[in-house]
């Protein structure tokens, strides 16, 4: 068994409930392929630093999930036929650290902090 | 005059040069990896506002002759930084 972490990216017009809509479907695929999904982080709509297929905001998802290598295998084959997906991406890590969103909390603390410094 | 005298000197640098108490302090101490001291953060593609710090405004990857990493830290950060390039988040 290995440790992934697994990042995908949507379009900018995707609604809240397809974003619903492809968590649950890729988190299926997983637990079909006999593979554990530990965590999923909805990191929002972010700014993409540059223009991918005519847009300018994507919506990311990031999955930790336990599994085979099969699994990543059969994951990456549906994401790439999908048209609501820009990119994605895994990356085999040794330990997962579940307590660090460098997105969600971030983005509050940064913007009260910047704001008081102008 | 003095400035051809420290040019000689940069080229012809012996232990006893850097020991010497006429040479700038420059010369003496030596910046330690600011990734490599404990209780440093751990480089990772999603940590951004960490690799922000060690890239140019253009995007580049700055060298590590300028920012004192460490040649294993160094690794690590163009990896992932990379990886963040390929989610678009640099």
């Amino acid at each position: 068994m290995n440790l992934y972490e697994h990042t995908i990216v949507a379009r900018q017009d995707t609604s809240p409930s397809q974003i619903v809509q492809l968590t649950e479907k890729y988190s299926k695929i997983v637990e079909k392929n006999e593979g554990d999904v530990v965590q999923t982080q909805d990191w929002g709509l972010l700014h993409l630093a540059y223009v991918i297929k005519k847009n300018r905001k994507g919506n990311y998802i990031h999955f930790k999930i336990k599994g085979n290598g099969k699994v990543i295998k059969e994951l990456e084959k549906n994401e790439s036929i999908d048209k609501n997906l820009l990119r994605y991406m895994t990356v085999r890590v040794k330990k997962f650290d579940l307590e660090a969103n460098y997105f969600k909390k971030n983005e509050d603390t940064v913007n009260k902090t910047q704001r008081k410094r102008y | 005059m003095k400035k051809k005298r420290l040019g000689s000197k940069k080229k012809t640098q012996s232990n006893f040069a850097k020991l010497s108490i006429f040479q700038p302090n420059k010369y003496k101490f030596k910046k330690s990896c600011p990734l490599s001291v404990k209780g440093a953060p751990i480089v990772d593609y999603k940590n951004i506002r960490l690799l922000k710090k060690y890239m140019s405004e253009n995007g580049k990857i700055s060298p590590s002759r300028i920012t004192n990493i460490s040649q294993k830290k160094q690794r690590e950060l163009s990896l992932s930084i990379k990886r963040a390039r390929n989610l678009a988040l640099i």
